[in-house]
């Protein structure tokens, strides 16, 4: 396909030039971040030489492990608990009418519009108002709304694009809808299950205000720390540990792009 | 309350009784709450928060730890880690930056776990006030006869009945000077230069604290409860606000090292903290006079491990910790004997220990009615807001 | 309720009849009843409790509350909490046009120029800073953007006069357009991808320079990839608390008053106000782009 006259010169064109400086723009962030994380100096106006220092002085920090450990509680339980009810709603909203579905859908949707702040303090007045004290858990609860709200969107998606006839098929063999739903629906859901997961847990690691409003008791997320940390005064051991996270989810993105696109071919092949 | 919530606010006030943290309250509740009879009994459950009593209490494993609610640098690895080795309790630190935040979390429910928490004088003698911290045993601590002078029977708090007093100091400038044109001596600089000073300033994070300096600066008490002194101060902080960079009570220490921001109202203590590894800048007390606060340590009603805040308040108040404490996080005693165990150079930094002169022109920050608070913090919201 | 099954009744079941008949009725039940209780019960009704909060002037937490009355939403039509509203809209704004103008070209060549294979990778490169912390990305640029900063080094190094961004409404719309410029770009891209390439052939064809294709095809046909785009940033950026927090003027966007009023100073009525006024704006955004792309599909 050679038509568009542009497209002889590829390289040169100026799309691709702002292209290659939007990448710039991306990225020269996070190298800053990553620079400094070797600087031997505190402060990061001046470069005192390369050293690991605030590596090593991040893994002596009980703090931020334990902020991340209280993260990575809230992510799992919370997108785990979301995989389940979000996707029985992605399949519910798809297989039945009833009255109300159109509301149904609209509140389901809402936690994706609805901005963080306004979601935070509703939850908030909601959980004082009927006297509940803040932990853990009152984090997790909030943190299910907006992980079962975007499972349930990236679901929807696949199941409109699935085969009904499937399901159909295996009840009139003689499963049972459980043994229909496991046998024939949920595989072919996976991927979309997995990638809504991925998302509900990247959105959830990163929450800052729904976290601050909803916890109690000591519990302390990762951006909590990062942002305390922010406001009085940032050590370099905070740039590295942005850059120890990023390595991570870079390797997370492209072990999903991967597993997508396997999922994909095989679509394709069938 | 409108007639047509009448009806289901009886149905809620029944739902709503009883210990307020019960599982069984809360899915009464939310049976009432599901079937759309929420809303009258919200607003009445709001305004009780925070006094409720203690939560039951909990279980053996939360003995081993010690939740504690504190500002930030107020605490640091070696001074937990004594405690441990100690006690053998474990120390959790959570930080606030200002009495506002801490004291919402503590009533909104939020606060459960901390059994020492760090108000400072005013909210102190609010939170008594308020019922909610627990007035301390006596008998249960030791060396709490050795105070400095203001500390023996502090106006915040009689007789340090309810409170502890743990650091104190005082609220200043902090600059470069090689990076300004004349001495700074106090408050006027910034208004003289508001032009120069462009986005160059950053004022504390904190109502009382920027309005009192900006009362003090114009001749009226720090804590001015007239409407008209209060009008006036806003009305000069909102000819400076072309010069202010952002409100924080700490993080512009990066910049004002690099010469990014030029002059930061600044805590003395986190003022010494950082000249500690900058020397070349300079913290001053303004001449109009300042505000002294007291950081004090109290045990709010909730505490689930009473036992060991105890044990934490006997720990600060051991002289020999507590100057060793002064002399790594170049915080402020208020306990003259630890004061004695001091090297005397720290005795006499002026930074850490202000002279008379300085202290008899700086007033402490005192509780004002709730509708002179409802004033200030209107004002403050307005000026954050233009 | 009445639940019908949307396919077609299925023959002779293998089960019992009344059986069968129970799960059927069942099913929805529970599919929807766990999610739908959730969302009820942490969506629904605390959006209504800060409903009733709005409704009484000045409550504050552990206060008594007074009767019910318009006075928060009054107060909000105060100059200076106008300014924070237009200053909030400002910012959105100012944030969706920036991530339109930078996205497009990166969109268009990921889609169309690049070679099909690096399509993917090429994408995924371009949104992986979004796995990293927001708050970092955002404190990063306190470090470029500061005056003894990296952008003004450059700019001095190639003979430009230092630029004074920091803590003013510059460094909020780079801010912004940082953060929510990889979403532009996935939702333009999506749309991009679709567009059916024949017709930038047949224009080719028919005389059209690049410039007619483009104006003529290409942006019509991506017109609700671009809508749906602008909205998404327009909403994030207009209820985003971390880029003005740390980057912005000491003046308040919409959501740090929020957040102030609600953790400071416990104005929980007019904080609730706010976010009720917060959320309405919302909707407003969602329902214009509703219509227009209502009308939008009517006139192709």
């Amino acid at each position: 396909m050679n038509i568009a006259p542009s497209a002889a010169k590829p390289s040169f064109s100026w799309q691709f030039v702002v292209t290659l400086l939007m990448y710039g723009f991306m990225y020269i962030p996070i190298l800053i971040l990553a620079f400094y994380s070797f600087n031997a100096e505190r402060f990061s106006a001046n470069w005192g030489g390369f050293s690991l220092r605030w590596y090593v002085s991040l893994l002596n920090d009980s703090r931020i492990q334990s902020a991340l450990l209280d993260s990575l509680r809230v992510a799992f339980t919370a997108v785990a608990v979301s995989a389940v009810l979000g996707t029985m709603m992605a399949v519910g909203l798809a297989k039945y009418r009833f009255p109300g579905k159109g509301l149904y859908r609209g509140i389901s949707y809402l936690p994706l519009i609805i901005p963080d702040i306004a979601i935070a303090v509703a939850t908030l007045v909601f959980l004082v108002s009927i006297g509940l004290s803040l932990n853990i858990w009152t984090i997790i609860a909030a943190h299910i709304v907006f992980c079962l709200a975007y499972i349930a969107v990236v679901v929807s998606t696949r199941l409109t694009g699935l085969n009904p006839h499937l399901e159909e098929a295996a009840l009139d063999l003689g499963a049972t809808p459980l043994q229909a739903f496991m046998k024939v629906l949920l595989p072919e859901l996976m991927p979309a299950i997995f990638s809504g997961c991925l998302l509900a847990f990247v959105l959830s690691m990163d929450d800052l205000l729904i976290a601050s409003f909803t916890a109690g008791d000591g519990a302390n997320t990762l951006p909590m720390e990062i942002f305390s940390r922010v406001k009085t005064g940032v050590k370099p051991d905070i740039n590295a540990l942005s850059v120890i996270l990023i390595l991570v989810s870079g390797f997370l993105a492209f072990l999903s792009e991967y597993i997508r696109f396997r999922s994909e071919r095989r679509r394709f092949r069938q | 309350m409108p007639p047509t919530n009448l009806r289901n606010s009886r149905l809620l006030h029944r739902a709503s009784l009883g210990s307020a943290t019960s599982r069984r309250h809360f899915l009464q509740f939310s049976a009432a709450a599901l079937s759309g009879v929420a809303l009258s009994n919200c607003a009445r459950n709001l305004s009780n928060a925070g006094s409720s009593p203690a939560s039951s209490p909990t279980n053996s494993t939360a003995n081993k730890t010690l939740h504690i609610y504190t500002w930030a640098n107020y605490t640091d690895d070696e001074l937990l880690r004594g405690f441990q080795d100690r006690t053998g309790i474990q120390v959790v630190v959570d930080t606030f930056d200002s009495n506002e935040t801490m004291l919402t979390k503590m009533q909104g429910g939020g606060g459960k776990a901390y059994s020492i928490i760090y108000p400072s004088d005013y909210m102190v003698e609010k939170m008594i006030a308020d019922e909610m911290v627990a007035p301390l045993d006596q008998s249960r601590l030791q060396g709490t006869d050795r105070w400095l002078p203001q500390w023996q029977d502090p106006v915040y708090d009689p007789g340090n009945a309810h409170s502890m007093p743990v650091v104190w100091g005082t609220t200043g400038l902090i600059f470069d000077p090689g990076r300004v044109s004349d001495p700074i001596k106090g408050w006027d600089y910034i208004w003289q230069n508001v032009d120069q000073l462009s986005r160059r300033i950053t004022l504390i994070n904190d109502v009382r604290e920027v309005m009192g300096a900006t009362l003090k600066y114009l001749g009226y008490s720090l804590n001015s409860t007239k409407p008209a002194e209060i009008e006036a101060a806003y009305n000069e902080l909102l000819k400076l606000k072309p010069a202010i960079a952002s409100f924080i009570t700490n993080g512009w220490e990066d910049q004002l090292a690099s010469g990014d921001l030029t002059v930061s109202m600044a805590y003395s203590q986190d003022a010494i903290y950082l000249i500690e590894e900058s020397p070349n800048l300079q913290y001053i007390v303004p001449e109009t006079g300042s505000s002294l606060w007291t950081d004090t340590m109290v045990i709010p009603k909730t505490a689930p491990n009473v036992d060991a805040a105890y044990e934490w308040l006997n720990y600060m108040l051991d002289p020999e910790n507590s100057a060793k404490m002064v002399e790594r996080l170049k915080i402020a005693t208020p306990n003259e004997a630890a004061f004695e165990k001091l090297p005397t150079n720290l005795q006499q930094d002026q930074n850490l220990f202000p002279s008379k002169a300085i202290l008899a022109k700086s007033e402490g920050i005192a509780p004002v009615p709730q509708a002179i608070t409802d004033l200030y913090e209107r004002y403050w919201t307005q000026l954050t807001s233009s | 309720m009445a639940i019908s099954s949307s396919t077609v009744e299925p023959p002779a079941p293998a089960h019992p009849g009344w059986q069968r008949h129970l799960t059927k009725l069942l099913q929805p039940f529970l599919l929807l009843a766990p999610s739908g209780l959730w969302l009820v019960m942490l969506l629904v009704v605390p959006t209504v409790l800060i409903l009733e909060l709005s409704l009484i002037p000045g409550f504050r937490l552990g206060q008594p509350a007074g009767g019910y009355g318009l006075g928060n939403y009054l107060q909000i039509f105060q100059i200076v909490y106008l300014q924070v509203v237009l200053r909030s809209l400002y910012f959105a704004t100012g944030a969706t046009i920036a991530c339109l103008l930078l996205g497009f070209p990166v969109a268009y060549w990921i889609a169309i120029k690049a070679p099909k294979r690096w399509r993917n990778l090429l994408l995924v490169g371009f949104i992986l800073p979004l796995w990293t912390s927001s708050l970092l990305r955002a404190y990063a640029w306190i470090t470029i953007l500061r005056p003894s900063g990296l952008l003004n080094s450059l700019l001095g190094a190639i003979g430009l006069p230092g630029q004074d961004w920091l803590y003013r409404s510059p460094a909020v719309l780079i801010g912004m357009a940082y953060s929510f410029l990889p979403y532009m770009v996935l939702i333009l891209y999506a749309s991009l991808e679709k567009l059916d390439r024949r017709l930038l052939e047949a224009a080719a064809d028919l005389g059209a320079t690049p410039q007619q294709a483009f104006w003529k095809i290409t942006v019509p046909q991506t017109l609700p990839g671009i809508a749906a785009g602008g909205l998404l940033v327009f909403i994030a950026s207009l209820g985003d608390f971390v880029v003005p927090d740390l980057l912005g003027p000491p003046s308040m966007t919409l959501s740090r008053l929020i957040y102030d009023q609600f953790l400071r100073f416990r104005n929980w009525g007019f904080g609730s106000s706010l976010s009720l006024i917060l959320i309405f704006a919302v909707s407003v955004a969602i329902a214009l782009l509703i219509k227009y792309g209502d009308r939008n599909a009517a006139q192709s």
